[in-house]
């Protein structure tokens, strides 16, 4: 679950070529449920009011 | 599910506008899809492309490049619980291997943390590495 997240980041955190916010981004994201993370992606679309395919053509996006 | 949204759930960090879902049908057979999207609220906006009734965006996709038949990758994929529902979803070593085939900017744009993710699960589940 997303709040175990720091497990997950002692695990990853010896890894080369990740910067430090990666590695908290990654390990957020792969300590979520599959759940939880469909909603931080859904989260993160209605922040920017992109969610659905009319706001993003309102918007000038294609689809 | 194929593509960035089944990247998403297995933990990658990104996000994606339209949802990739692989269907084992002939593309002549698109018109099935279009029935159940519209008996669900949906609309057709391509012969791919579906509008689900909240605003979400569906592409069905006939054939993967890259990747072996339908029944093969189906073999190996990801059993998942989302939203309530068991789904197969394509393991991320597997899409790494579609968007590299496929070569589209858009496909090696997502090339690099594809692979640092793959790296970080193994790391998470205890994998020694290859």
């Amino acid at each position: 679950m997303l709040k175990d997240w720091k497990k997950v980041y002692r695990k990853i955190r010896g890894m080369r070529g990740l910067s430090e916010g990666e590695k908290i981004m990654i390990a957020r994201s792969l300590a979520a449920t599959p759940d939880e993370r469909w909603r931080m992606h859904e989260n993160f679309l209605r922040s920017h009011g992109l969610f659905s395919h009319w706001q993003r053509k309102a918007s000038g996006f294609k689809w | 599910m194929v593509g960035m949204s089944a990247a998403i759930i297995q933990g990658v960090p990104v996000t994606t506008l339209d949802t990739d879902i692989w269907v084992d049908l002939p593309e002549r057979q698109y018109i099935r899809l279009l029935n159940l999207v519209n008996r669900q609220g949906g609309a057709g906006l391509a012969p791919t492309m579906y509008a689900l009734a909240d605003g979400s965006l569906v592409n069905f996709i006939f054939s993967m490049t890259g990747l072996k038949k339908f029944a093969a990758e189906y073999e190996h994929a990801r059993e998942m619980l989302w939203n309530g529902l068991k789904i197969r979803v394509l393991p991320l070593e597997r899409i790494y291997q579609s968007k590299k085939a496929s070569a589209r900017d858009k496909d090696m744009a997502h090339l690099p943390i594809l692979e640092k993710v793959i790296k970080a699960q193994k790391r998470n589940e205890g994998k020694k590495k290859r």
